[in-house]
Protein backbone atom coordinates (compact mmCIF):
# COMPACT_ATOMS: atom_id res chain seq x y z
CA UNK A 1 0.00 0.00 0.00
CA UNK A 2 2.80 2.33 0.83
CA UNK A 3 4.35 1.39 -2.50
CA UNK A 4 1.21 2.34 -4.32
CA UNK A 5 1.07 5.59 -2.42
CA UNK A 6 4.62 6.30 -3.38
CA UNK A 7 3.79 5.42 -6.95
CA UNK A 8 0.88 7.81 -6.91
CA UNK A 9 3.17 10.48 -5.55
CA UNK A 10 5.81 9.86 -8.12
CA UNK A 11 3.19 9.84 -10.86
CA UNK A 12 1.94 13.22 -9.70
CA UNK A 13 5.47 14.48 -9.76
CA UNK A 14 5.88 13.32 -13.34
CA UNK A 15 2.86 15.25 -14.46
CA UNK A 16 4.24 18.39 -12.94
CA UNK A 17 7.63 17.89 -14.47
CA UNK A 18 6.20 17.50 -17.94
CA UNK A 19 4.88 21.03 -17.89
CA UNK A 20 7.99 22.98 -18.90
CA UNK A 21 8.47 20.76 -21.95
CA UNK A 22 4.90 21.44 -22.94
CA UNK A 23 5.36 25.08 -23.77
CA UNK A 24 8.63 24.53 -25.52
CA UNK A 25 7.02 21.79 -27.56
CA UNK A 26 4.06 24.01 -28.42
CA UNK A 27 6.32 26.81 -29.54
CA UNK A 28 8.48 24.52 -31.61
CA UNK A 29 5.42 22.93 -33.21
CA UNK A 30 4.05 26.28 -34.24
CA UNK A 31 7.48 27.28 -35.50
CA UNK A 32 7.77 24.18 -37.66
CA UNK A 33 4.39 24.71 -39.25
CA UNK A 34 4.96 28.40 -39.73
CA UNK A 35 8.24 27.65 -41.44
CA UNK A 36 6.53 25.18 -43.74
CA UNK A 37 3.76 27.61 -44.55
CA UNK A 38 6.23 30.37 -45.30
CA UNK A 39 8.19 28.02 -47.50
CA UNK A 40 5.08 27.11 -49.43
CA UNK A 41 4.17 30.75 -49.89
CA UNK A 42 7.51 32.19 -50.82
CA UNK A 43 9.83 29.33 -51.58
CA UNK A 44 7.73 27.50 -54.09
CA UNK A 45 6.90 29.27 -57.27
CA UNK A 46 3.28 28.54 -57.90
CA UNK A 47 1.83 29.30 -61.24
CA UNK A 48 0.48 32.78 -60.80
CA UNK A 49 1.32 34.71 -63.97
CA UNK A 50 -1.48 35.19 -66.42
CA UNK A 51 -1.89 33.34 -69.68
CA UNK A 52 -3.49 33.54 -73.09
CA UNK A 53 -3.70 32.20 -76.55
CA UNK A 54 -0.75 31.51 -78.68
CA UNK A 55 1.22 33.87 -80.72
CA UNK A 56 4.87 33.28 -81.00
CA UNK A 57 6.57 36.60 -81.17
CA UNK A 58 10.05 35.86 -82.25
CA UNK A 59 12.12 38.92 -81.80
CA UNK A 60 15.75 39.80 -81.60
CA UNK A 61 16.99 36.62 -83.13
CA UNK A 62 20.22 37.57 -84.87
CA UNK A 63 21.92 40.78 -83.96
CA UNK A 64 21.30 42.97 -87.03
CA UNK A 65 17.73 42.04 -87.45
CA UNK A 66 16.19 43.36 -84.30
CA UNK A 67 14.84 46.65 -85.63
CA UNK A 68 14.12 45.90 -89.29
CA UNK A 69 11.68 43.18 -88.37
CA UNK A 70 8.67 45.25 -89.26
CA UNK A 71 10.19 46.92 -92.29
CA UNK A 72 11.46 44.06 -94.36
CA UNK A 73 8.77 43.98 -96.99
CA UNK A 74 9.59 47.07 -98.98
CA UNK A 75 13.02 45.71 -99.67
CA UNK A 76 12.02 42.45 -101.33
CA UNK A 77 12.39 44.15 -104.70
CA UNK A 78 15.86 43.15 -105.59
CA UNK A 79 16.27 45.51 -108.55
CA UNK A 80 15.69 48.84 -106.85
CA UNK A 81 18.44 48.27 -104.37
CA UNK A 82 21.34 48.01 -106.79
CA UNK A 83 20.13 50.70 -109.16
CA UNK A 84 19.61 53.60 -106.82
CA UNK A 85 23.27 54.23 -106.29
CA UNK A 86 24.51 54.31 -109.87
CA UNK A 87 21.56 56.28 -111.18
CA UNK A 88 21.58 59.22 -108.83
CA UNK A 89 24.61 60.45 -110.73
CA UNK A 90 22.88 60.59 -114.08
CA UNK A 91 20.02 62.42 -112.47
CA UNK A 92 22.09 65.36 -111.51
CA UNK A 93 21.42 67.10 -114.82
CA UNK A 94 24.58 66.14 -116.59
CA UNK A 95 22.28 63.88 -118.56
CA UNK A 96 21.10 66.33 -121.18
CA UNK A 97 24.62 67.07 -122.43
CA UNK A 98 26.14 63.57 -122.65
CA UNK A 99 25.28 61.19 -125.45
CA UNK A 100 24.17 58.18 -123.32
CA UNK A 101 20.53 58.89 -123.88
CA UNK A 102 19.15 55.40 -123.99
CA UNK A 103 20.39 54.65 -120.54
CA UNK A 104 19.61 57.87 -118.74
CA UNK A 105 15.90 57.85 -119.45
CA UNK A 106 15.37 54.62 -117.57
CA UNK A 107 17.31 55.62 -114.56
CA UNK A 108 15.37 58.82 -114.12
CA UNK A 109 12.06 57.22 -113.37
CA UNK A 110 13.53 54.63 -111.07
CA UNK A 111 15.46 56.90 -108.80
CA UNK A 112 12.37 58.96 -108.21
CA UNK A 113 10.20 56.11 -107.05
CA UNK A 114 12.81 54.95 -104.64
CA UNK A 115 13.02 58.06 -102.60
CA UNK A 116 9.27 57.94 -102.47
CA UNK A 117 9.39 54.48 -101.07
CA UNK A 118 11.86 55.52 -98.49
CA UNK A 119 9.85 58.47 -97.35
CA UNK A 120 6.43 57.02 -97.76
CA UNK A 121 7.19 53.61 -96.44
CA UNK A 122 7.52 54.55 -92.81
CA UNK A 123 4.23 56.39 -92.83
CA UNK A 124 2.26 53.90 -94.82
CA UNK A 125 3.19 50.74 -93.06
CA UNK A 126 1.85 51.42 -89.66
CA UNK A 127 -1.58 52.35 -91.01
CA UNK A 128 -3.29 49.93 -93.34
CA UNK A 129 -5.56 52.44 -95.12
CA UNK A 130 -2.66 54.33 -96.69
CA UNK A 131 -1.79 51.76 -99.31
CA UNK A 132 -4.97 52.68 -101.17
CA UNK A 133 -4.17 56.35 -101.51
CA UNK A 134 -0.79 55.55 -102.98
CA UNK A 135 -1.93 54.20 -106.31
CA UNK A 136 -3.99 57.31 -107.05
CA UNK A 137 -1.45 59.96 -106.13
CA UNK A 138 1.37 58.31 -107.99
CA UNK A 139 -0.14 58.29 -111.43
CA UNK A 140 -0.60 62.05 -111.23
CA UNK A 141 2.89 63.02 -110.19
CA UNK A 142 4.48 60.76 -112.74
CA UNK A 143 3.01 62.23 -115.86
CA UNK A 144 4.13 65.66 -114.77
CA UNK A 145 7.75 64.92 -114.15
CA UNK A 146 8.14 62.82 -117.24
CA UNK A 147 7.06 65.32 -119.85
CA UNK A 148 9.15 68.06 -118.36
CA UNK A 149 12.49 66.40 -117.92
CA UNK A 150 12.42 64.23 -120.98
CA UNK A 151 11.62 66.73 -123.69
CA UNK A 152 14.49 69.06 -122.86
CA UNK A 153 17.20 66.41 -122.91
CA UNK A 154 16.06 64.82 -126.14
CA UNK A 155 15.95 67.84 -128.38
CA UNK A 156 19.27 69.10 -127.13
CA UNK A 157 21.27 65.96 -127.74
CA UNK A 158 19.82 65.20 -131.16
CA UNK A 159 20.97 68.26 -132.97
CA UNK A 160 24.48 68.40 -131.54
CA UNK A 161 25.94 64.87 -131.73
CA UNK A 162 25.17 63.41 -135.16
CA UNK A 163 27.27 60.24 -135.13
CA UNK A 164 25.60 58.55 -132.26
CA UNK A 165 22.11 60.03 -132.42
CA UNK A 166 20.51 57.77 -135.04
CA UNK A 167 20.02 54.76 -132.85
CA UNK A 168 18.96 56.98 -130.03
CA UNK A 169 15.62 58.27 -131.23
CA UNK A 170 14.14 54.79 -131.49
CA UNK A 171 15.28 53.66 -128.08
CA UNK A 172 14.20 56.94 -126.63
CA UNK A 173 10.62 56.47 -127.79
CA UNK A 174 10.51 52.89 -126.65
CA UNK A 175 12.04 53.67 -123.28
CA UNK A 176 9.25 56.08 -122.67
CA UNK A 177 6.64 53.40 -123.21
CA UNK A 178 8.69 50.87 -121.31
CA UNK A 179 9.05 53.44 -118.73
CA UNK A 180 5.39 53.90 -118.20
CA UNK A 181 4.81 50.20 -118.25
CA UNK A 182 7.59 49.60 -115.82
CA UNK A 183 6.45 52.35 -113.59
CA UNK A 184 2.93 51.13 -113.60
CA UNK A 185 4.08 47.67 -112.79
CA UNK A 186 6.27 49.02 -110.07
CA UNK A 187 3.48 51.09 -108.70
CA UNK A 188 1.11 48.19 -108.49
CA UNK A 189 3.84 46.05 -107.03
CA UNK A 190 4.67 48.67 -104.53
CA UNK A 191 1.06 49.15 -103.58
CA UNK A 192 0.62 45.45 -103.04
CA UNK A 193 3.74 45.27 -101.08
CA UNK A 194 2.87 48.27 -99.03
CA UNK A 195 -0.43 46.67 -98.19
CA UNK A 196 1.30 43.45 -97.32
CA UNK A 197 3.83 45.31 -95.32
CA UNK A 198 1.21 47.13 -93.36
CA UNK A 199 -0.56 43.88 -92.64
CA UNK A 200 2.63 42.25 -91.58
CA UNK A 201 3.61 45.22 -89.51
CA UNK A 202 0.33 45.07 -87.68
CA UNK A 203 0.51 41.40 -87.13
CA UNK A 204 4.17 41.19 -86.42
CA UNK A 205 5.96 42.82 -83.59
CA UNK A 206 5.04 46.45 -83.12
CA UNK A 207 8.26 46.39 -81.26
CA UNK A 208 10.59 47.85 -83.80
CA UNK A 209 8.98 51.06 -84.95
CA UNK A 210 12.05 52.78 -86.33
CA UNK A 211 13.18 50.46 -89.02
CA UNK A 212 16.03 51.74 -91.08
CA UNK A 213 15.18 50.65 -94.57
CA UNK A 214 18.68 51.47 -95.73
CA UNK A 215 20.08 47.95 -95.99
CA UNK A 216 16.88 46.45 -97.05
CA UNK A 217 18.06 43.23 -98.58
CA UNK A 218 19.69 41.70 -95.50
CA UNK A 219 16.86 42.89 -93.28
CA UNK A 220 14.33 41.24 -95.54
CA UNK A 221 16.15 37.96 -95.58
CA UNK A 222 16.63 37.99 -91.87
CA UNK A 223 13.03 38.79 -91.39
CA UNK A 224 11.98 35.98 -93.64
CA UNK A 225 14.32 33.72 -91.74
CA UNK A 226 12.93 34.79 -88.44
CA UNK A 227 9.38 34.49 -89.65
CA UNK A 228 10.09 31.01 -90.91
CA UNK A 229 11.47 29.94 -87.56
CA UNK A 230 8.60 31.53 -85.72
CA UNK A 231 6.05 29.90 -87.96
CA UNK A 232 7.59 26.50 -87.57
CA UNK A 233 7.95 26.69 -83.82
CA UNK A 234 4.49 28.13 -83.43
CA UNK A 235 3.09 25.29 -85.45
CA UNK A 236 4.64 22.82 -83.06
CA UNK A 237 3.63 24.57 -79.92
CA UNK A 238 0.94 22.98 -77.80
CA UNK A 239 -0.26 25.73 -75.60
CA UNK A 240 -0.57 24.70 -71.97
CA UNK A 241 -3.96 25.31 -70.46
CA UNK A 242 -4.90 28.10 -68.20
CA UNK A 243 -2.65 30.80 -69.54
CA UNK A 244 -3.59 34.39 -69.12
CA UNK A 245 -1.89 37.71 -69.70
CA UNK A 246 1.15 37.92 -71.83
CA UNK A 247 4.16 36.19 -70.33
CA UNK A 248 7.34 36.35 -72.32
CA UNK A 249 9.96 33.67 -72.43
CA UNK A 250 13.43 33.97 -73.91
CA UNK A 251 15.22 30.90 -75.14
CA UNK A 252 18.70 30.44 -76.41
CA UNK A 253 18.91 27.84 -79.12
CA UNK A 254 22.13 26.36 -80.35
CA UNK A 255 21.77 24.82 -83.79
CA UNK A 256 23.95 22.92 -86.17
CA UNK A 257 24.63 24.35 -89.60
CA UNK A 258 22.01 21.93 -90.86
CA UNK A 259 19.44 23.62 -88.67
CA UNK A 260 19.19 20.78 -86.23
CA UNK A 261 18.62 21.93 -82.71
CA UNK A 262 21.52 21.01 -80.51
CA UNK A 263 20.57 22.65 -77.29
CA UNK A 264 17.69 24.69 -75.96
CA UNK A 265 18.34 26.81 -72.96
CA UNK A 266 15.82 28.82 -71.03
CA UNK A 267 17.23 32.29 -70.55
CA UNK A 268 14.24 33.98 -69.05
CA UNK A 269 11.25 32.07 -67.84
CA UNK A 270 7.76 33.17 -68.70
CA UNK A 271 6.89 32.44 -65.10
CA UNK A 272 4.77 29.51 -66.14
CA UNK A 273 6.76 26.33 -65.95
CA UNK A 274 4.30 24.48 -68.16
CA UNK A 275 4.59 27.12 -70.84
CA UNK A 276 8.37 27.07 -70.69
CA UNK A 277 8.34 23.34 -71.11
CA UNK A 278 5.85 23.54 -73.94
CA UNK A 279 7.96 26.08 -75.80
CA UNK A 280 11.09 24.09 -75.30
CA UNK A 281 9.38 20.98 -76.60
CA UNK A 282 8.08 22.93 -79.56
CA UNK A 283 11.56 24.15 -80.39
CA UNK A 284 12.96 20.66 -80.19
CA UNK A 285 10.18 19.31 -82.31
CA UNK A 286 10.91 22.00 -84.87
CA UNK A 287 14.34 20.56 -85.45
CA UNK A 288 15.71 21.01 -88.06
CA UNK A 289 14.90 24.68 -88.06
CA UNK A 290 14.42 26.42 -91.38
CA UNK A 291 17.60 27.81 -92.85
CA UNK A 292 18.04 31.34 -94.09
CA UNK A 293 18.14 31.98 -97.83
CA UNK A 294 21.30 33.85 -97.30
CA UNK A 295 23.76 31.52 -95.69
CA UNK A 296 25.73 34.40 -94.29
CA UNK A 297 22.91 35.08 -91.93
CA UNK A 298 23.14 31.70 -90.32
CA UNK A 299 24.00 31.83 -86.65
CA UNK A 300 24.80 28.95 -84.43
CA UNK A 301 23.15 30.50 -81.44
CA UNK A 302 19.78 32.09 -81.79
CA UNK A 303 17.93 34.03 -79.19
CA UNK A 304 14.24 33.40 -79.50
CA UNK A 305 11.68 35.47 -77.70
CA UNK A 306 8.25 33.98 -77.29
CA UNK A 307 5.27 35.97 -76.31
CA UNK A 308 1.99 34.10 -76.45
CA UNK A 309 -0.51 36.91 -76.87
CA UNK A 310 -4.13 36.53 -76.04
CA UNK A 311 -5.80 35.78 -79.33
CA UNK A 312 -9.15 34.52 -78.27
CA UNK B 1 -11.65 29.74 -73.72
CA UNK B 2 -8.94 31.26 -71.70
CA UNK B 3 -9.30 29.63 -68.35
CA UNK B 4 -7.55 31.71 -65.79
CA UNK B 5 -6.44 29.82 -62.74
CA UNK B 6 -4.50 31.27 -59.96
CA UNK B 7 -2.63 28.26 -58.67
CA UNK B 8 -1.24 29.72 -55.51
CA UNK B 9 -1.40 27.47 -52.49
CA UNK B 10 -4.08 29.61 -50.90
CA UNK B 11 -6.44 29.47 -53.85
CA UNK B 12 -5.76 25.77 -54.23
CA UNK B 13 -7.02 25.25 -50.73
CA UNK B 14 -9.87 27.71 -50.83
CA UNK B 15 -11.25 26.43 -54.12
CA UNK B 16 -11.29 22.81 -53.08
CA UNK B 17 -14.56 21.07 -52.38
CA UNK B 18 -15.91 20.92 -48.86
CA UNK B 19 -14.92 17.36 -48.13
CA UNK B 20 -11.41 17.97 -49.38
CA UNK B 21 -11.20 21.04 -47.19
CA UNK B 22 -12.37 19.02 -44.22
CA UNK B 23 -9.74 16.43 -44.92
CA UNK B 24 -7.09 19.10 -45.17
CA UNK B 25 -8.18 20.67 -41.89
CA UNK B 26 -8.16 17.31 -40.15
CA UNK B 27 -4.72 16.55 -41.48
CA UNK B 28 -3.43 19.95 -40.44
CA UNK B 29 -4.58 19.43 -36.87
CA UNK B 30 -3.15 15.90 -36.86
CA UNK B 31 0.14 17.32 -38.03
CA UNK B 32 0.11 20.00 -35.35
CA UNK B 33 -0.68 17.55 -32.57
CA UNK B 34 1.81 14.98 -33.74
CA UNK B 35 4.57 17.56 -33.94
CA UNK B 36 3.66 18.71 -30.46
CA UNK B 37 4.08 15.19 -29.15
CA UNK B 38 7.22 14.65 -31.14
CA UNK B 39 8.85 17.55 -29.35
CA UNK B 40 7.51 16.66 -25.94
CA UNK B 41 8.53 13.05 -26.20
CA UNK B 42 11.98 13.91 -27.39
CA UNK B 43 12.43 16.26 -24.43
CA UNK B 44 11.14 13.66 -22.03
CA UNK B 45 13.26 10.81 -23.35
CA UNK B 46 16.38 12.93 -23.41
CA UNK B 47 15.77 14.00 -19.85
CA UNK B 48 15.18 10.42 -18.69
CA UNK B 49 18.40 9.31 -20.34
CA UNK B 50 20.58 12.03 -18.81
CA UNK B 51 19.09 11.45 -15.37
CA UNK B 52 19.60 7.73 -15.69
CA UNK B 53 23.22 8.25 -16.62
CA UNK B 54 23.75 10.60 -13.71
CA UNK B 55 22.20 8.13 -11.27
CA UNK B 56 24.21 5.20 -12.59
CA UNK B 57 27.38 7.21 -12.07
CA UNK B 58 26.37 8.02 -8.50
CA UNK B 59 25.26 4.50 -7.75
CA UNK B 60 28.35 2.72 -9.00
CA UNK B 61 30.70 5.23 -7.45
CA UNK B 62 30.17 3.26 -4.25
CA UNK B 63 28.18 5.63 -2.02
CA UNK B 64 26.13 4.51 0.92
CA UNK B 65 22.73 3.05 -0.06
CA UNK B 66 20.95 5.00 2.65
CA UNK B 67 22.31 8.35 1.58
CA UNK B 68 21.51 7.47 -2.05
CA UNK B 69 17.99 6.67 -0.97
CA UNK B 70 17.69 9.96 0.87
CA UNK B 71 18.72 11.98 -2.14
CA UNK B 72 16.58 9.85 -4.47
CA UNK B 73 13.43 10.33 -2.44
CA UNK B 74 14.05 14.07 -2.43
CA UNK B 75 14.87 14.40 -6.11
CA UNK B 76 12.29 14.84 -8.82
CA UNK B 77 14.21 12.70 -11.27
CA UNK B 78 12.51 9.94 -13.18
CA UNK B 79 13.80 6.70 -14.57
CA UNK B 80 16.32 4.58 -12.80
CA UNK B 81 16.31 6.65 -9.63
CA UNK B 82 12.60 5.93 -9.14
CA UNK B 83 13.21 2.21 -9.51
CA UNK B 84 15.98 2.30 -6.96
CA UNK B 85 13.90 4.36 -4.57
CA UNK B 86 10.87 2.07 -4.67
CA UNK B 87 12.94 -1.11 -4.42
CA UNK B 88 15.03 0.11 -1.51
CA UNK B 89 12.01 1.43 0.37
CA UNK B 90 10.19 -1.89 0.01
CA UNK B 91 13.39 -3.71 1.05
CA UNK B 92 13.89 -1.69 4.24
CA UNK B 93 10.20 -1.94 5.18
CA UNK B 94 10.07 -5.70 4.72
CA UNK B 95 13.33 -6.21 6.54
CA UNK B 96 12.09 -4.08 9.47
CA UNK B 97 9.00 -6.30 9.72
CA UNK B 98 11.25 -9.33 9.98
CA UNK B 99 10.21 -11.25 6.87
CA UNK B 100 12.52 -13.97 5.69
CA UNK B 101 15.14 -13.29 3.07
CA UNK B 102 13.37 -14.62 0.01
CA UNK B 103 10.16 -12.83 0.88
CA UNK B 104 12.03 -9.55 1.39
CA UNK B 105 13.89 -9.90 -1.88
CA UNK B 106 10.74 -10.88 -3.76
CA UNK B 107 8.89 -7.92 -2.36
CA UNK B 108 11.67 -5.55 -3.37
CA UNK B 109 11.80 -7.03 -6.86
CA UNK B 110 8.05 -6.74 -7.29
CA UNK B 111 8.15 -3.12 -6.23
CA UNK B 112 10.99 -2.39 -8.65
CA UNK B 113 9.22 -4.18 -11.47
CA UNK B 114 6.07 -2.18 -10.89
CA UNK B 115 7.98 1.09 -10.95
CA UNK B 116 9.89 -0.03 -14.01
CA UNK B 117 6.69 -0.72 -15.86
CA UNK B 118 5.22 2.59 -14.79
CA UNK B 119 8.29 4.45 -15.95
CA UNK B 120 8.32 2.70 -19.31
CA UNK B 121 4.63 3.31 -19.70
CA UNK B 122 5.19 6.96 -18.92
CA UNK B 123 7.85 7.18 -21.56
CA UNK B 124 5.77 5.33 -24.11
CA UNK B 125 2.64 7.40 -23.58
CA UNK B 126 1.36 8.98 -26.80
CA UNK B 127 3.74 7.01 -28.94
CA UNK B 128 0.73 5.08 -30.21
CA UNK B 129 -0.73 8.37 -31.37
CA UNK B 130 2.38 9.05 -33.43
CA UNK B 131 2.14 5.57 -34.86
CA UNK B 132 -1.45 6.00 -35.92
CA UNK B 133 -0.82 9.41 -37.42
CA UNK B 134 2.05 7.94 -39.35
CA UNK B 135 0.05 5.08 -40.73
CA UNK B 136 -3.35 6.67 -41.22
CA UNK B 137 -2.80 10.21 -42.39
CA UNK B 138 -1.59 9.18 -45.86
CA UNK B 139 -4.86 7.33 -46.28
CA UNK B 140 -6.86 10.31 -45.14
CA UNK B 141 -4.99 12.48 -47.59
CA UNK B 142 -5.60 9.92 -50.28
CA UNK B 143 -9.28 9.97 -49.53
CA UNK B 144 -9.33 13.71 -50.02
CA UNK B 145 -7.41 13.38 -53.25
CA UNK B 146 -9.63 10.67 -54.64
CA UNK B 147 -12.69 12.65 -53.77
CA UNK B 148 -11.31 15.79 -55.37
CA UNK B 149 -10.37 13.94 -58.55
CA UNK B 150 -13.77 12.31 -58.66
CA UNK B 151 -15.34 15.73 -58.52
CA UNK B 152 -13.17 17.20 -61.21
CA UNK B 153 -13.89 14.27 -63.53
CA UNK B 154 -17.57 14.48 -62.82
CA UNK B 155 -17.45 18.14 -63.80
CA UNK B 156 -15.66 17.06 -66.95
CA UNK B 157 -18.42 14.73 -68.00
CA UNK B 158 -20.76 17.65 -68.60
CA UNK B 159 -18.33 19.27 -70.99
CA UNK B 160 -18.26 18.09 -74.57
CA UNK B 161 -14.63 18.58 -75.36
CA UNK B 162 -12.40 18.07 -72.41
CA UNK B 163 -9.16 19.89 -72.07
CA UNK B 164 -6.45 19.49 -69.56
CA UNK B 165 -7.22 22.98 -68.33
CA UNK B 166 -10.53 21.81 -67.01
CA UNK B 167 -9.18 18.90 -65.04
CA UNK B 168 -5.79 20.10 -63.94
CA UNK B 169 -6.82 22.61 -61.27
CA UNK B 170 -9.14 20.13 -59.62
CA UNK B 171 -6.45 17.51 -59.54
CA UNK B 172 -3.94 19.98 -58.18
CA UNK B 173 -6.35 20.93 -55.42
CA UNK B 174 -6.97 17.32 -54.63
CA UNK B 175 -3.30 16.46 -54.53
CA UNK B 176 -2.71 19.11 -51.89
CA UNK B 177 -4.60 16.82 -49.52
CA UNK B 178 -2.16 13.99 -50.16
CA UNK B 179 0.74 16.35 -49.70
CA UNK B 180 -0.50 17.47 -46.33
CA UNK B 181 -1.14 13.87 -45.32
CA UNK B 182 2.39 12.90 -46.21
CA UNK B 183 3.77 15.91 -44.42
CA UNK B 184 1.99 14.80 -41.28
CA UNK B 185 2.87 11.14 -41.67
CA UNK B 186 6.57 11.18 -42.44
CA UNK B 187 7.81 12.95 -39.31
CA UNK B 188 5.42 10.93 -37.18
CA UNK B 189 6.75 7.64 -38.50
CA UNK B 190 10.37 8.69 -38.17
CA UNK B 191 9.83 9.98 -34.65
CA UNK B 192 7.90 6.90 -33.62
CA UNK B 193 10.64 4.56 -34.75
CA UNK B 194 13.33 6.57 -33.05
CA UNK B 195 11.45 6.95 -29.79
CA UNK B 196 10.54 3.28 -29.66
CA UNK B 197 14.18 2.38 -30.11
CA UNK B 198 15.33 4.81 -27.44
CA UNK B 199 12.73 3.59 -24.96
CA UNK B 200 13.67 -0.02 -25.61
CA UNK B 201 17.26 0.71 -24.78
CA UNK B 202 16.29 2.59 -21.64
CA UNK B 203 14.08 -0.33 -20.62
CA UNK B 204 16.96 -2.76 -21.03
CA UNK B 205 19.15 -0.56 -18.86
CA UNK B 206 16.44 -0.45 -16.21
CA UNK B 207 16.09 -4.22 -16.20
CA UNK B 208 19.76 -4.92 -15.90
CA UNK B 209 19.95 -2.39 -13.09
CA UNK B 210 17.12 -4.20 -11.33
CA UNK B 211 18.98 -7.49 -11.53
CA UNK B 212 22.20 -5.99 -10.29
CA UNK B 213 20.48 -4.13 -7.49
CA UNK B 214 18.72 -7.34 -6.42
CA UNK B 215 22.10 -8.97 -6.11
CA UNK B 216 23.35 -6.14 -3.95
CA UNK B 217 20.28 -6.35 -1.73
CA UNK B 218 20.73 -10.09 -1.39
CA UNK B 219 24.31 -9.56 -0.30
CA UNK B 220 23.10 -6.99 2.24
CA UNK B 221 20.73 -9.54 3.80
CA UNK B 222 23.45 -11.93 4.81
Amino acid sequence: MSASAAAARSGARHEQRALPGKWAALGLTVAVHLALALFLFFGVRWQSPPPAALEVGLAGAPAPAAAPAARPKPTPEPRPAPKPEPKPQPKSEPKPAPAPKPEPPKPQPKPEPKPEIATKAPEKKPEPPKPQPKPTPKPEPKPQPKPEPKPPPKPAPKPAPKPAPKPEPKPAAKPLDDYMAQRLAQETLRADEARLASLMAQEGARVAAQGTTGRGAPGGDIDKYRAAIAAKVRGNLLRPPGLSGNPEAVFEVIQLPSGEVLEVRLKRSSGVAALDDAIERAIRRSSPLPLPDNRSQFQRTLELKFRPLAED
Amino acid sequence: MTVTHDLSILSLISQASVLVQLVMALLATLSLVSWYWIFRKSFQIRQARTETERFERDFWSGGDLNTLYESASRSQAEGMERIFESGYREFTKLRAKGHDHTATLDGARRAMRATHQREIDDLEAHLAFLASVGSVSPYIGLLGTVWGIMNSFRGLSSVGTATLAQVAPGIAEALVATAIGLFAAIPAVVAYNRFAHDIDRLGIRFESFMEEFSNILQRNLR
